[in-house]
């Protein structure tokens, strides 16, 4: 989008309230979704929870194809559709919700690289056990994340996907570590989190931000999502402060919803990975 | 996606051990930590696309640089290796069109570098480092990320700009040189390519440098005469003409079968 049109729709977007029939977009819960995009998903979601904000989920099977940017989720409000937690979060800025307004630059600097430590380090991890572990891509990714086609489609589009994610891992220097590694970088990163939380009960003590609702889903999904071992999960559980933090976030913003809460999103996951 | 995040974080461990991040407290580390991650992910991709993929760069300023400071022969492939496994690398990671769309470039990549940089002007306020008045291994990977984007002398400077305009990253950096570089007073870009230790040793690699092309070329003449000897071309023949007519009539015939 040139620059004229990128102001002109943030004006637009300016204007409108937040409609109604807000929609987010996944791929299915049951069967297809995998643990990063299920992560990420929550995260928008316990976001759009913390600002107030309806949303509906949807759940397709071409979800990451719909999205501007090939990344799930994204949501479609009015006449506009937004992907990714940062533009979300911006695009939510503009139309006059925010959760960081009370952070003074300090904050919001170690906000920011909070959530890029996330980012970096638990999704990328993510991304390993689900695309380079082998046993993990067998007997997990390979049959869920083709499940709504046919054969032979479903196998080419998770070989097309696998080998795209282990080039950018190559990229990036993780192809060459083994899943020890991975896993002590996660307890690392688990670490800093904790660290950072101590007692308080958000990061930024009041008041949620959107590095809670982005860390909120990552470790919630890590918690509750059976995969071949509990290594991960084990590496979350080491840190009482975190388990505490998720639970909470879950009980204020998730409890009390018939559908599409946390719990029951992540419980139907767990149970259609009990093969 | 942080590029050498867990280069990064050994970092942080193994200078645990020489007590560079002794005196931190549990949440110093963690931040430690958060910011490293914040660098790789934000300002790196973007200073290495300012300084390895950016035409203008590349060609008048970093080919040039590293041309002049590594060895006689590698000068002549080893940038452009580089630069090739730099592009690659970011194509990969922005989409391998990303180098058309000059919009998104300018205005997400960069923007994104500039707010980075910005947050560490922030975050280092007035301080002398960035936790407290010792330095700590986050203020040796910020220095080796800003130095070299501060001092260089790029044509396209647009980040470049931005980091001269905050003022106080802008003195950390020269404080910084001046205390832990002080032979790079002067002159800091001779040495950037490499670490700065090793300049005391580049005087000593100039004679090195001319025994090698000297050799080189030496070694490229034995060879061509040693050929030419071998399949006849050259013989030595006593007190005749050969070398010198055989030639002359070698070229006179190619002539006249091309005219044929």
């Amino acid at each position: 989008m040139s620059l004229v049109a990128e102001a002109f729709v943030t004006q637009l977007a300016a204007t409108e309230p937040w409609p109604e029939n807000a929609a987010l977009y996944q791929q299915l819960k049951e069967d297809q979704i995998l643990l990063s995009d299920n992560a990420s998903s929550l995260a928008v979601q316990a976001f759009l929870q913390m600002c107030n904000l309806p949303i509906r989920v949807i759940c397709r099977a071409n979800a990451e194809y719909m999205s501007p940017s090939g990344k799930v989720p994204f949501i479609h409000v009015g006449n506009q559709v937004v992907s990714e937690l940062g533009p979300i979060v911006q695009f939510v800025k503009a139309k006059g919700h925010s959760l960081s307004d009370g952070l003074d630059e300090v904050q919001k600097a170690e906000m920011k690289a909070y959530m890029e430590l996330v980012n970096n380090m638990l999704l990328t991890a993510e991304l390993y056990l689900q695309w380079c572990d082998d046993v993990t891509v067998e007997e997990i990714t390979h049959p869920r994340y083709g499940s709504p086609y046919p054969w032979p489609l479903n196998r080419i589009l998770s070989y097309q996907k696998q080998w795209e994610v282990r080039r950018k891992m190559k990229a990036i220097g993780w192809a060459g570590k083994t899943l020890e590694q991975v896993l002590e970088d996660v307890d690392q990163c688990c670490h800093a989190l904790s660290q950072r939380l101590g007692t308080q009960p958000y990061f930024f003590n009041k008041q949620p931000t959107e590095l809670d609702a982005l860390v909120f889903g990552h470790l919630f999904t890590i918690l509750t999502t059976q995969l071949i071992t509990d290594e991960l999960s084990e590496k979350v559980k080491n840190y009482s402060n975190l388990t505490a933090f998720c639970r909470r976030i879950e009980q204020q913003y998730f409890e009390g919803q018939e559908r599409d809460s946390a719990a029951i999103a992540a419980r139907s996951s767990k149970r259609s990975l009990l093969r | 996606m942080g590029f050498g995040l867990s280069h990064g974080i050994k970092l942080v461990f193994s200078l645990q051990k020489y007590n560079a991040d002794y005196d931190l407290s549990a949440t110093q580390s963690a931040d430690t930590l958060a910011f490293v991650s914040l660098l790789e992910e934000k300002l790196l991709p973007v200073l290495i696309h300012t300084f390895w993929v950016d035409a203008k760069n590349y060609v008048e300023h970093t080919r040039k640089w590293y041309a002049e400071t590594i060895p006689f022969p590698l000068n002549f492939f080893l940038p452009n290796a580089m630069h090739k496994r730099h592009l690659q690398r970011l194509q990969l990671i922005w989409g391998d069109d990303y180098m058309e769309d000059e919009e998104k470039l300018e205005k997400e990549l960069y923007r994104e570098a500039r707010e980075c940089l910005t947050l560490l002007s922030q975050r280092l306020g007035s301080q002398k480092f960035f936790f407290g008045d010792s330095p700590a291994s986050l203020d040796a990977l910020v220095f080796s990320r800003l130095a070299p984007l501060l001092k260089a002398k790029l044509p396209n400077g647009k980040l470049q700009q931005h980091l001269k305009s905050l003022q106080n990253l802008c003195n950390y950096c020269t404080s910084i040189l001046s205390l832990y570089f002080p032979w790079d007073g002067g002159d800091p870009l001779s040495a950037a390519p490499r670490a700065a230790g090793t300049e005391s040793t580049e005087a000593e690699e100039d004679p090195h440098k001319r025994r090698k092309q000297l050799l080189s070329v030496l070694v490229g003449l034995a060879a061509m005469l040693g050929y030419a000897f071998l399949s006849g071309i050259v013989s030595i023949q006593r007190g005749s003409v050969g070398p010198a007519g055989r030639q002359p009539i070698a070229m006179e015939e190619e002539e006249e079968e091309e005219e044929e």
